[in-house]
């Protein structure tokens, strides 16, 4: 079986591992995902007045 | 020289390139690279949804320690699965056929698994050599065996993808020459082979897909026992 022939199996392995570790990663990690659109309730948020305490 | 049905799997060079090379080089040009915009087209977004969709299947049953694993898990998984698709069309060349490179990717993923066991929690680790609840006699071979069974994970795994593949790549050119051969023989007899053959493709194409993810699988779960 030409699949057990040890020949070039150094240089695939380089080769793959390479190409594995410079090109996929870059395109995997650019795709973002933005956060789901919610509903914006129509009602204003209550604002409660707070009197900050400085001391 | 005779040609065999095993020389499609011979590692081809044409004008001094390694046409592994190119076939280990060029698929990724099917993945351009998403863009800031908002929204992206419908491959960008299709390959997006994938990749979400598949590192969250994945990851789901991990604990946070393992997450670190997300972008490499998700490379892996767009690797095998691409190589795989890609050799069913006819006169590529599938490098994932090729034992050394399965190999080359099992043994140090699997070797890492381990290793991050051993080092954060040998214990725990080390546990996983003997099941609950085995009858005290039986505890030492028991444990010869769960080591053995460790140590054959890798080799399975590289295995198990080659000769998927290969088996798969060889019945599609046995099934074609029976056809081709047989069509001006036995005209009908041709045609219902060609049905198998149809048949087999898309059992190859299944194929393709899900012995990508199983391997990946197999690696989730080591790391899932490990971290």
């Amino acid at each position: 079986m030409p699949q057990l022939n040890p020949a070039p199996w150094f240089a695939i392995l380089v080769f793959s591992w390479l190409i594995f570790l410079t090109v996929i990663p870059p395109k995997v990690l650019a795709h973002t995902f933005p956060n789901d659109p919610t509903l914006q309730s129509t009602e204003k948020p209550k604002t409660e007045p707070w009197t900050w305490p400085w001391h | 020289m005779t040609l065999s049905f095993f020389d499609q799997f011979m590692s081809p060079t044409y004008l001094g390139i390694p046409l592994i090379a190119l076939a280990l080089s060029l698929p990724w040009i099917l993945y351009p690279k998403p863009t800031t915009r908002w929204l992206n087209n419908r491959l960008i977004t299709l390959q997006g949804w994938f990749i979400n969709r598949f590192t969250q299947q994945i990851f789901q049953p991990l604990s946070l320690g393992g997450h670190k694993w997300a972008t490499l898990l998700a490379s892996l998984m767009l690797f095998l699965i691409t190589l795989n698709m890609l050799g069913l069309l006819p006169y590529t060349f599938t490098p994932t056929t090729q034992l050394s490179l399965n190999m080359a990717f099992a043994v140090p993923l699997w070797l890492a698994t381990v290793i991050i066991g051993m080092r954060n929690q040998p214990t725990h680790a080390l546990g996983h050599l003997l099941p609950e609840g085995t009858p005290t006699l039986l505890i030492p071979v028991l444990i010869i065996i769960e080591t053995i069974s460790l140590f054959i994970r890798p080799l399975a795994l590289g295995v198990r993808l080659t000769a998927n593949l290969t088996a798969g790549h060889l019945l599609i050119q046995l099934i074609a020459t029976a056809a081709f051969v047989l069509l001006p023989l036995m005209p009908t007899v041709a045609i219902l082979t060609a049905v198998l053959l149809f048949l087999l493709t898309l059992l190859e194409v299944a194929v393709a897909m899900i012995q990508a993810y199983v391997f990946v699988l197999l690696l989730s779960l080591y790391l899932q026992e490990n971290v």
